[in-house]
């Protein structure tokens, strides 16, 4: 079961990042900064989405680079995309950061759990991203509101099953099946949607 | 065996949010090895995780941070490079051997003078030491601050969120759906209404307020509309608010936001820009 929008993704910009990916590996920072013009706000989107705080999402985009910088020569390109790797790196750093913290800013019932505007796409954004965000955001938007939730609060607020299940105030095995359903749920659509 | 598979298949989309507690998921990544149904779900629904950041609204970063990340790449070793790695052999030139006794003297102050430099440059770098922990201390001290304001912000943050979820799981709650009217065509809005738990109220879309106005949200009823609440929206034109529900109300036929005056007013006198269908 493989993905269409994966291959959009390939299409528009796994051959230059690759390319600016092995410039890093020679110690060329070109490389660095081409990748930070491709997907620097991309990066700091989802880190701000997840933090919500200007201050520490911008930390989390440079922690995120650097690492890419350091690590670059760890890329294997057989186990997905440069993007790939990178947003899961930066989910990663965002959750520490929340973890840090030690509690947690508003969950749901914000902005964002809610959010179905349709941004302007950044210089950054090839079309074919602003047409998946559009279809990412739709299939959310078609979740029932607790599948959706559960999700979100997993995902984005890096909630454990147990969390979630207090947050939401139903049982662990409620939880369990709502985030398998909406994620089957969400794979039906985009695969349709593709 | 197929117990087991009824159990841990139902744990793969938490599995794949990195969301399970650790003894299950040692449980479920055991199962993966002898269970193509359920590594095949994984690796379809792992793909479905890496999508969920297209929804994430972009936000452009501040124009500074191109700068700090390549300058804070600059100061670590790039992978792989040689060109940094410093030696010191060559840092000697042995001297030429023509008067061994004025080699030797020569040699001997040459000592004394690599052993003064040493030091020198040993006590300067304590200083810096000195100097660089003082300032991570002020730095960790200001951090502990933020953090206990982030604290206390975060729980008054957490009780509101307690506050519109219970409305989300009453069982009295019903949603309203409102779309954008002429003034505002892409605006739109989902109210989630229970008597006993309140009302929540998110909005997208909405038109920046002029200088004195908000938005106000209005149940429509039998008789004359009833306030909701005020709304004012971010810069991205998005809000979400919760409210007390009037004891009294009767169950609404629909709800409206209309542009009124700072403050509300006790019936809707402006453009109305949200309303049910």
């Amino acid at each position: 079961m493989s993905f269409i929008w994966l291959a959009v993704v390939n299409s528009t910009s796994t051959a230059e990042d690759r390319e600016a990916v092995a410039r890093m590996i020679d110690g060329d920072q070109n490389g660095l900064a081409a990748l930070y013009d491709r997907h620097g706000r991309f990066v700091y989107s989802l880190a701000l989405r997840i933090v919500r705080d200007q201050a520490d999402a911008e930390d989390v985009t440079q922690d995120v680079f650097v690492q890419v910088w350091r690590q670059a020569d760890r890329f294997d390109p057989a186990r997905g995309s440069v993007v790939g790797w990178m947003l899961t790196i930066t989910r990663a750093r965002a959750i520490d950061v929340l973890r840090r913290r030690g509690t947690r800013p508003a969950s749901v019932g914000d902005v964002a759990a809610f959010d179905t505007s349709d941004d302007t796409p950044g210089q950054d954004m090839q079309i074919a991203w602003a047409q998946r965000t559009r279809e990412v955001r739709t299939a959310l938007d078609s979740l029932p509101l607790l599948q959706r939730l559960a999700v979100e609060l997993a995902f984005f607020d890096g909630l454990t099953h147990a969390q979630i299940a207090e947050q939401l105030d139903v049982p662990l095995g409620t939880v369990k099946t709502r985030v398998r359903h909406g994620l089957l749920r969400l794979r039906d659509r985009l695969a349709g949607s593709s | 065996m197929d117990t087991e598979h009824d159990e841990l298949r139902e744990a793969c989309g938490l599995y794949v949010l990195g969301a399970l507690d650790p003894a299950e998921q040692a449980r479920l990544v055991a199962h993966l090895r002898t269970c193509d149904e359920c590594a095949g779900t994984v690796d379809s629904l792992r793909q479905v995780a890496a999508s969920l950041p297209f929804a994430v609204p972009q936000v452009a970063p501040s124009p500074e941070l191109r700068g700090r990340v390549l300058s804070a790449a600059a100061r670590v070793r790039p992978p792989r490079s040689g060109a940094y790695a410093t030696t010191a052999t060559s840092l000697v030139t042995p001297a030429p051997r023509r008067n061994r006794a004025l080699a030797a003297g020569w040699l001997a102050a040459a000592a004394a003078t690599v052993v003064a430099v040493a030091l020198w440059s040993q006590v300067s770098s304590l200083q810096t030491r000195l100097g660089d922990s003082d300032a991570r201390l002020t730095d960790v001290s200001r951090r502990l601050d933020d953090s206990e304001r982030r604290l206390q912000a975060s729980t008054s943050e957490t009780s509101a969120v307690r506050q519109r979820l219970a409305v989300l799981t009453a069982a009295d709650a019903f949603e309203l759906r409102l779309v954008g009217q002429p003034p505002a065509r892409q605006a739109s809005a989902r109210a989630f209404v229970s008597s006993t738990r309140g009302l929540l109220f998110a909005a997208s879309n909405l038109p920046a307020l002029p200088a004195g106005r908000t938005y106000q949200i209005w149940y429509l009823t039998r008789g004359a509309p009833i306030s909701a609440g005020l709304m004012q929206p971010d810069a991205q034109g998005n809000a979400t608010e919760a409210f007390v529900v009037p004891p009294d109300l009767a169950t609404p036929a629909g709800m409206a936001v209309s542009l009124e005056p700072d403050g509300g007013v006790p019936a809707p006198t402006g453009a109305i820009y949200l309303a049910t269908q």
